[in-house]
């Protein structure tokens, strides 16, 4: 009986939910687990890539963790090809607003432009919703490092931690304990990797099947980092030498 | 507010610049003044018409200064995009092309600056190249230069200029031609800026000049 108002997207079911909101967020809960850790030195972003094949040619184009702007990366949960409209409208809005202001655009303002016109597709137009997650992080001069989750109704909450995609869940509950405010970026690198380890299918962790990226402050100046397949090698081989992966 | 007199000939002459780009041995230079003006008088002597587009690019916007600022933001935006979605820099050929197109598409209402570009493409190779205010381009291999006293800095380039100046030799020639040019030019002048840009590095010295 659910099924009459699930086929508009603008449509409230009797119980007051969003059906085809739910389906896009049945469609993420498919997708590679991504998490994020906020620290006081800088944010951490570690992502499950979903589609491994020895055929697959290796280009610079990552398939989980994207660069918005200079001071903001964000990594994905979904159908890509949504991610990549939004992601490509998010560089956009960065733009603008810092061709408008000369300044770069403020994280939380951006997030709140991306879920503006997330929301939209909730409300009008009869299209479906993007089935996308962000995971955003940011620095900006007002509030320092950031972390932000969207997800594909439009709404977005700022975390500490917090993690999207398929193992989510299981990712989230390691978080709640393991967690702490005083965390180090290094020790946060460690713990997204044992999160990822954890909630991943394969029980071997390599650079074909991980991204990552960092923004931290390196001599006072922003350093937006994402990891080649060398350097996630030798992140790994790191974590494992210092028996952090408890 | 534009007051009009009658000897002002274009709007391009409202606020006065010079600037020259040059091509070196394995490095480009790019100078501009630092007058800023509104007709005869003048506001401040710290405007550079040359803008850093990326580590080895320089685009320099002589003209009407409210179009050379926001158009020099407009560039940025563009090269931002760029760099984003390939996931590398746009070369001088390349971004060249993108201003004389954006130019093309104010084609009856345009921005009133000349761009001059400067850089080294990703071999380290030199490329300059100048346009007028609606984009038609030219590729020079030795130099190109634009604004108010551009004939005077014609006729100092093409003394001074020769083929393969190193980056030394190459700052001399582009400073000494720059200023001999402005000093003849009542609306150019009050300090100059000289980027000489190498495979290593980008040299920017400010020019000791006459202060009138």
């Amino acid at each position: 009986m659910a099924r009459r108002y699930d086929s508009r997207t603008t449509i409230f079911s009797p119980e007051g939910r969003l059906f085809q909101v739910e389906y896009a967020m049945e469609a993420i809960s498919h997708a590679g687990t991504a998490v994020g850790i906020l620290t006081k030195d800088g944010v951490v972003l570690a992502a499950e890539k979903k589609v491994t094949s020895q055929l697959l040619e290796s280009t610079g184009i990552a398939e989980k963790m994207y660069k918005i702007d200079e001071h903001v990366v964000c990594a994905v949960a979904g159908i890509t090809a949504d991610a990549n409209i939004l992601i490509n409208y998010a560089r956009t809005a960065a733009q603008q607003f810092t061709y408008q202001f000369q300044e770069p655009t403020p994280v939380e303002g951006l997030i709140q432009t991306l879920c503006d016109l997330k929301q939209g597709y909730t409300q009008f137009g009869g299209l479906r919703p993007f089935g996308v997650s962000f995971l955003c992080a940011g620095w900006d001069k007002y509030h320092g490092f950031q972390l932000y989750k969207s997800d594909p109704s439009g709404n977005y909450g700022g975390w500490k931690a917090t993690s999207i995609g398929a193992g989510h869940q299981a990712a989230s509950s390691i978080l709640k304990s393991d967690y702490k405010e005083e965390i180090t970026l290094d020790e946060a690198l460690a713990l997204a990797t044992k999160i990822l380890s954890k909630t991943m299918d394969s029980t071997q962790l390599g650079p074909e099947k991980l991204e990552f990226a960092t923004l931290t402050k390196v001599d006072g100046k922003l350093v937006l980092r994402t990891f080649s397949p060398d350097e996630i090698t030798k992140l790994l081989e790191t974590i494992k030498s210092t028996g952090s992966d408890k | 507010k534009i007051q009009i007199f009658c000897h002002q000939m274009s709007i391009l002459q409202h606020n006065g610049s010079s600037v020259i780009a040059m091509a070196g041995k394995n490095c480009v230079a790019i100078a501009s003044d630092t007058r800023f003006g509104i007709d005869a008088q003048t506001i401040a002597f710290d405007f550079s018409k040359v803008w850093q587009i990326s580590d080895k690019l320089f685009v320099g916007l002589p003209g009407l200064l409210t179009d050379s600022q926001t158009f020099s933001e407009k560039l940025k935006f563009r090269v931002n995009m760029y760099r984003l979605r390939e996931e590398r820099e746009m070369s001088p050929r390349v971004f060249s092309n993108m201003v004389a197109s954006l130019l093309y598409e104010k084609r009856f209402g345009p921005y009133f600056v000349e761009p001059l570009i400067a850089g080294l493409d990703d071999k380290n190779e030199p490329f300059i190249s100048g346009m007028d205010l609606i984009g038609a381009p030219v590729l020079a291999k030795d130099f190109v230069l634009a604004g108010t006293a551009d004939e005077a800095m014609f006729g100092m380039a093409e003394s001074l200029w020769r083929p393969d100046l190193s980056p030394e030799d190459l700052f001399e020639v582009i400073s000494q031609t720059l200023m001999s040019a402005f000093d003849r030019d009542a609306i150019s002048g009050w300090g100059a800026v000289v980027h000489v840009i190498t495979p290593d590095q980008v040299i920017t010295r400010t020019l000791k000049t006459r202060q009138d």
